[in-house]
């Protein structure tokens, strides 16, 4: 019964949210707002259970010794900072806590984002060798995609330009349009299996 | 060739922080996907709303920040409304900053000119209820004032009074937006993009399903260029340029000395056999 239930709402679900694509009535609408409505609570409480194991999480942490102690300690730390700047003085313009997120959060995150232009030019140089007909094609197209998608690029001939537009509009689309239907026709596949509760992976161990 | 880590790390450093304190001015070209996005602006009626939508993280800033400012100064001066809002958490207190000081500058008062609605969690939700109610999804703005209470929004139910979705995204979320928003209500989307997604929605661009991309540092430089302003976007293309060059040099010498060491060792070696 406990493997039943959820499997009897998924596909009551499943086959109302595609039915109500094609029907165009007030009560029908009414409930897929319902629905909606539904998807954002469920998400909100997900969130609840996320925030709540990262602190569980970082006090177990802190009551075992080592370096991770401190790491746990300032995580909880600025997780309690942003609670009380964000309840105690809002979130509106001038406010300490938009103030600490564009003073402090934004500039950590991106600092760590940027430190990927080093370890990809670093990749680049170690594995774009040209050992072979095919990996002599992939360093070329990365070289001219490379150089093209910036000015030096059009200063080196306009047809650097030219042939990265044709490299990213031609072969690329067409392998990543392949991958798009692709991956279409296994959403379809999958969403029909979890309808028919063929499919019960999301239930867990449950499932099984 | 084996080389140290911290001299490639050196080498790019330079790249990058050198010509920021010393600007190169390196041409920048318009292309024709840039230009197809500012001309898609250009034929929005004065009055007429945009939605933007800040989907993305607080670490893409540098990236995303020049292609928004440059989308939201087209906006306001062909004073077009902004409606702004995100779907990203941290998108939220992006957008609200950048959206009020590009107001700022261009004197335009807020609940008139533009409103901030803030962040909606479960992006699915939020796109595909916006499609019946706007006011539903966001019963307040990001300050909470109610939302009958700012007047532009009193005007717009939901996507039939938006005349434009523009998405500046630094991953999945303008895919989700063509789903939900475009495939289902019909909803014009134009999505401003990192660098690194722009191959990814170029089949959305081909089938129609997307009006345009801006992608990355190099869509904003050649937007402010069609702008008729040089700001961020300008600026960090002599860097990235730079950044650029000194990777394909440095894979171009590392193909080289390989190739050298090859045939070095197969001669080496077929001596070796023969002897």
């Amino acid at each position: 019964m406990l493997r039943k239930i959820p499997v009897m709402v998924c596909a009551v679900c499943g086959v109302f949210m595609a039915a109500q694509y094609f029907i165009v009535s007030g009560p029908v609408s009414q409930l897929y707002g319902t629905v909606l409505d539904w998807m954002q609570i469920i998400f909100v409480c997900a969130l609840l259970v996320g925030i709540l194991h990262v602190i569980t999480r970082q006090i177990k942490n802190i009551s075992r010794p080592g370096p991770e102690r401190w790491y746990a300690m300032i995580a909880l730390f600025g997780i309690a900072l942003m609670v009380v700047l964000g309840f105690g003085w809002g979130i509106s313009r001038g406010s300490p806590f938009l103030w600490v997120f564009d003073h402090v959060q934004a500039p950590m995150q991106t600092t760590v984002f940027s430190l990927l232009a080093f370890y990809v030019a670093s990749a680049a140089y170690r594995g774009f060798r040209a050992r072979h007909a095919e990996s002599a094609v992939l360093v070329l197209a990365a070289l001219i995609v490379l150089l093209g998608r910036v000015p030096v690029g059009e200063i080196i001939s306009p047809y650097v330009p030219q042939t990265v537009s044709w490299v990213l509009n031609v072969p690329a689309v067409a392998a990543k349009r392949a991958i798009l239907i692709g991956i279409g026709l296994g959403m379809t596949a999958t969403a029909i299996k979890v309808i028919a509760g063929m499919e019960r992976t999301y239930l867990g161990s449950g499932g099984r | 060739m084996k080389l140290d880590r911290r001299i490639i790390f050196m080498i790019v450093a330079l790249a990058v922080v050198v010509p920021l304190l010393f600007p190169l001015g390196l041409p920048v070209a318009v292309t024709d996907e840039t230009r197809a996005v500012y001309e898609r602006l250009e034929r929005l009626e004065q009055g007429s709303v945009v939605m933007l939508s800040f989907d993305h993280e607080a670490s893409s800033l540098p990236e995303v920040r020049p292609l928004a400012e440059a989308i939201l100064n087209h906006c306001f001066r062909r004073n077009i409304r902004v409606v702004g809002l995100a779907l990203f958490a941290e998108g939220a207190a992006v957008g609200y900053d950048i959206l009020h000081d590009l107001a700022a500058r261009h004197d335009k008062q807020y609940g008139h000119d533009y409103a901030y609605l803030g962040y909606r969690p479960q992006y699915t939700a939020a796109i595909l209820g916006m499609g019946e109610s706007i006011r539903e999804v966001f019963p307040t703005d990001y300050d909470d004032t109610p939302y009958d209470d700012i007047p532009l929004l009193r005007e717009i139910r939901n996507y039939g009074d938006i005349g434009l979705v523009v998405s500046v995204a630094d991953g999945s979320l303008p895919t989700y937006w063509v789903e939900y928003a475009q495939a289902r209500y019909g909803q014009e989307i134009i999505a401003a993009l990192t660098a690194v997604m722009v191959t990814a929605y170029a089949p959305y661009v081909d089938a129609g399903q997307i009006s345009g991309v801006l992608g990355g540092l190099k869509g904003a430089a050649e937007y402010e260029i069609l702008l008729g302003r040089h700001a961020a976007g300008k600026r960090g293309m002599d860097a990235q340029s730079l950044a650029h060059l000194s990777i394909a040099v440095m894979i171009v010498i590392g193909n080289v000395v390989a190739f050298g060491l090859r045939r070095k060792n197969e001669t080496t070696e077929a001596g070796g056999h023969s002897s």
